[in-house]
């Protein structure tokens, strides 16, 4: 927390004179390195963020990602050290140390890398996992998981990597000739752009392999090569890397060559490394900003599956994830008529549940006459594989298969099942029928905190004591979702409690362990009896008696795809150095430069200290407290300060008055937090005696350990540090403090706001009532929020100015009503009718056209 | 948005600097492109950009060599690096020798606009006493 109320010591300590002019222009250059520090913070944040994700569910990722950040991230801290040196007149250069100590730790981390991959030209399937993406792209990074970490049947084969393409396209000395043919390319011009697309993809595809390249294809290819009776012959599939996998569309556009025999693997390769100018992808790369080397065409070779029957299976419903059933198409001989549509084929729903029952059946007409497709056995097969895959790779898949003469099965593709394209709904019958089948619920109507389903004997837990009995698998029932109980969500297998919404921290925390969890469950302590054994819908807010099997069946899979891989431990190791946060309170004796010990650390302490050196500018410039002008408020004996940072005031504004009415500031984050501060009028219940606006005010801000008519309790003044476009407002209401600061630039880059909060004189209990639900309300506004005991920090960055002032609007309001919630906390009822009012407050606050 | 600004990109890759260059005059930027350091230096000895945007690596010289001459010569002239392969020990050692911001390929054209027109801002507004 920044207080800088309390460290406004002495004013008029000897420094040098400056003449009006010059101040101002010493301020002003104060102000330009305060703000960019503000954006290299901004920028540091959000990078962080990021890295914190990537260990999430997701796409994989590679050294680049890691690599990038890291550098990005150091290069920021750095200027934000920088930039506070300057600000400060030189001083805390000793932060240059830790900040040296941790990158240079940062730097052997990275430089652990995986040496496995990087420089291989050619990789066997049997080495290639998800770490690998960087050189096999994630299409054959995926496949390799299937084969090496799943354990299901893939063709055998190898990939061409992507430093295989690069020398390939060097040592033709192509990447001069195609950068001149692309230079100048008009995108719109069609004609044009087709005819420079074909010219390079001829270059490239007549263009001599390297000697060394061509005989690794060939030896790998001769490996493949087991049996003398028949000729081999490979599908080679392009497996492009650097492009946005999520965007499937561009991802189709490159090829795939099926039965490719010896003679032709080489031109085949170089086709599909040609590919890499269809004029579609052109497009696309220049539109996003990638340059030829960010796109990298890695190339699977893969022993062709001599397929009886083949196809394509959803392991869910595309329109309905939590459909118990697979989707399955399934046509005579090779996947690809299936895949690109140009043959009829059989669909089959097939349950998730073993033994795998087929549900449904639907053949074309013609094919009425010929055999099965699929038998039943097989049917059940391939539905468990489905569901196999979508467990590992946590996230419904869409996989491509195929079945040979002998009867074995293949998986030749599995990735990420897209939503469903508009027009292309389908029917639930089945999954309504198996809703239809289940028992009715014993308790129905919850929020669901973290989707899944859980089975186990409901454990109830009131205190702490029942914290340490809690056993492990047993379903965890409570009233009221308090942080304090995630420690016990490693051995948890499902929440279920009576209050609370999905943004609370506990539902955070339940996310991210996979633990499936139901908020807002009215009864639940009444009606789920210790002991007894209980089956948990999270997804659909239900809790049956015993054991419900095809619920079971349903149950999410937990998403870790890359853990445990060599890039996810550098990242995992590298994050030690970058986001644990031991600085956290400034007061502290150990709010030192030399106790920075993370890139965490140093951004907190940059900005802490550049707020302060912004707060006492004035005293270390020898000018004076006039620096700080009175709000003119009516009716609040709480004192309201306003301190110019740039352009602040209007410039009619009389620098010499000591008082400054709310129609001369310009600072328009200043304007948005007043407005939500003076909104509404503060009403009960509780019915507490009330004078309006004034009396919240005067009740929040009296500190009965100082007198606050006495001038030089500074406690019982609020700041705001202003400038037109930003605003930094330390508050302290009562017992608890706030911070709130915004900033609305040009540029995105340069937004956010950030809300701190912490302490109040109310016991533990109601302190921690109170930021969860200040949480709550500012998770479901959008803010990233995070808490740590009574402390919470909430944060937005780089949204439009309109979005951030509504955020500003509802922080104003929070800041003044939460004293209110304080007072009503005991009680679960009026909490919840509370939450309900500010709820509904807040809503007509943001409906209301902003005044001024 | 500040238009009109003169943006002088070093770059030896010719495909991202003729496409970027003619992308950033379409959003109302004068844009000039440089293949070489030397073909830079000629270009900013003549006074005409007010931000540059340097490649780290360059045919005809170490770019941080080339950075190191350009601050030397106009050390207010804001230089972004923009580079394809990211290290941390570069990242700083462009920071040390005066550069704006350095950034990594590929990178989005609004995110480099906003860089570009922050580096300029910041070039432009006095910086605090030197006492």
């Amino acid at each position: 927390m920044t207080f800088l109320l309390d460290r406004l010591t002495s004013f008029f300590h000897g420094k040098p004179r400056l003449t009006p002019a010059e101040l101002q222009a010493a301020f002003r250059g104060h102000y330009k390195e305060f703000r960019a520090l503000l954006t290299a913070n901004n920028n540091a944040l959000e990078l962080m963020a990021e890295m914190e994700q990537a260990l999430g569910p997701g796409h994989p990722f590679g050294m680049t990602f890691v690599r990038g950040n890291c550098t990005a991230l150091s290069v920021n801290i750095y200027k934000m050290i920088h930039h506070l040196t300057r600000l400060a007149d030189g001083r805390y250069a000793e932060l240059d140390q830790p900040f040296r100590a941790i990158t240079k730790q940062l730097e052997h981390i990275i430089a652990s890398r995986p040496a496995s991959a990087e420089g291989a030209i050619i990789l066997a399937m049997a080495e290639v996992d998800a770490s690998m993406v960087d050189q096999v792209g994630e299409k054959m990074a995926n496949l390799g998981e299937v084969k090496n970490r799943v354990g299901l049947r893939t063709p055998d084969g190898f990939v061409i990597t992507a430093t295989a393409a690069r020398r390939f396209i060097e040592a033709n000395n192509l990447q001069v000739e195609i950068n001149r043919r692309l230079k100048g390319l008009d995108l719109d011009n069609l004609e044009e752009l087709y005819t420079v697309s074909a010219g390079i993809q001829g270059l490239i595809s007549n263009a001599p392999l390297p000697a060394e390249l061509e005989e690794a294809i060939l030896a790998h290819h001769h490996q493949l090569d087991t049996d003398p009776q028949a000729e081999l012959l490979v599908a080679l599939r392009s497996s492009a890397l650097g492009e946005d996998s999520s965007n499937v569309s561009f991802a189709g556009q490159y090829r795939t060559q099926l039965n490719v025999s010896r003679e032709f693997v080489g031109q085949a390769y170089k086709e599909i490394v040609a590919g890499k100018y269809k004029s579609q992808a052109i497009v696309y790369q220049q539109q996003r900003g990638y340059r030829n080397q960010d796109v990298q065409m890695c190339v699977g070779c893969l022993r062709m599956v001599d397929g009886a029957v083949s196809g394509v299976m959803y392991s869910r419903a595309p329109d309905d994830p939590r459909s118990p059933f697979v989707i399955i198409q399934a046509a005579p001989g090779l996947a690809s008529t299936v895949v690109d549509g140009s043959g009829a084929s059989d669909l089959f729903r097939v349950s998730r549940s073993a033994p795998h029952p087929i549900l449904h059946r639907n053949m074309p007409p013609k094919s009425a006459d010929s055999r099965l497709t699929l038998t039943d056995a097989q049917a059940a097969e391939l539905a468990a594989m489905g569901v196999r895959l979508e467990e590992h790779f946590g996230t419904p898949q869409d996989i491509e298969w195929s079945i040979d003469q002998s009867g074995l099965l293949y998986i030749l593709q599995s990735r990420p099942l897209g939503s469903p394209a508009p027009g292309e709904v389908q029917e639930t019958s089945e999954s309504s029928a198996t809703a239809d089948d289940l028992p009715s619920p014993l308790l129905a109507g919850g929020v669901c905190a973290s989707q899944g389903v859980g089975y186990g004997s409901v454990f109830t837990v009131r205190s702490s004591l029942d914290l340490l009995r809690f056993p492990k698998g047993a379903v965890l029932v409570i009233e009221t979702p308090y942080p304090d109980w995630a420690s016990l969500l490693n051995r948890a297998v499902a929440v279920v409690s009576e209050t609370g919404q999905q943004a609370a921290h506990l539902a955070t925390v339940a996310r991210e362990f996979g633990i499936p969890a139901i908020f807002g469950m009215n009864q639940a302590l009444a009606t789920l009896e210790n002991g007894s054994l209980v089956t948990v819908d999270a997804t659909a807010g239900k809790v049956y008696a015993g054991r419900v099997e095809p619920l079971l069946a349903l149950a999410a899979p937990k998403p870790n795809l890359m853990a445990g891989s060599p890039v996810y431990k550098i990242l995992t190791q590298a994050l030690v150095h970058i986001t644990p946060l031991n600085l956290t309170d400034p007061t502290s004796p150990f709010f030192r430069p030399e106790a920075c010990q993370t890139l965490h650390d140093l951004t907190r302490f940059c900005h802490e200290k550049a707020v302060v050196e912004m707060f006492t500018f004035g005293e270390r410039y020898g000018f004076n407290d006039k620096a700080a002008k009175q709000l003119v408020v009516e009716n609040s004996p709480a004192q309201w300060w306003v301190i110019d940072l740039d352009d602040g005031f209007t410039p009619d504004f009389d620098p010499e008055s000591r008082y400054i009415h709310l129609g001369h500031i310009t600072s328009v984050p200043m304007q948005a937090i007043w407005q939500g501060m003076t909104a509404f009028p503060w009403a009960g219940p509780p019915p507490v005696s009330l004078g309006g606006f004034g009396s919240i005010i005067f009740q929040s801000t009296r500190n009965p350990n100082l007198d606050p008519a006495v001038r030089s309790a500074m406690a019982a003044k609020n700041y705001f540090l202003i400038s037109k476009n930003f605003c930094n407002l330390s508050v302290r209401l009562g017992y608890h403090f706030a911070l709130v600061e915004a900033n609305l630039g040009e540029f995105l880059t340069e937004n956010y706001v950030s809300f701190q909060f912490k302490g109040g004189a109310a016991d533990q209990d109601r302190r921690l009532l109170r930021i969860r639900l200040i949480s709550e309300i500012l998770g479901e506004f959008g803010f990233r929020v995070e808490q740590k005991v009574d402390a919470m920090t909430a944060r937005i960055e780089k949204k439009p100015g309109t979005y951030l002032l509504e955020r500003l609007r509802i922080l104003g309001y929070l800041l003044i009503h939460t004293r209110q919630i304080d007072m009503v906390m005991a009680d679960q009822g009026m909490a919840a009718s509370y939450q309900q009012k500010i709820m509904t407050d807040l809503h007509t606050l943001l409906d209301r056209p902003p005044e001024g | 948005m500040t238009t009109e600004l003169k943006i002088l990109l070093i770059d030896d890759e010719i495909d991202f600097v003729e496409t970027t260059g003619k992308r950033l005059i379409r959003r109302g930027y004068l844009a000039k492109t440089a293949l070489t350091c030397a073909a830079g230096l000629e270009i900013i000895a003549s006074g005409w950009p007010e931000v540059v945007v340097l490649d780290v690596m360059l045919p005809d010289r170490d770019g941080m060599d080339c950075l190191r001459e350009i601050k030397e010569k106009w050390p207010t002239l804001p230089v972004i690096l923009l580079t394809g392969h990211a290290s941390m020990e570069t990242g700083l050692h462009g920071l040390e020798c005066g550069a704006s911001d350095y950034c990594l390929k590929p990178i989005d054209l609004e995110t480099l606009v906003e860089k570009i027109a922050i580096a300029h801002r910041e070039s432009r507004a006095p910086g605090p006493l030197s006492s």
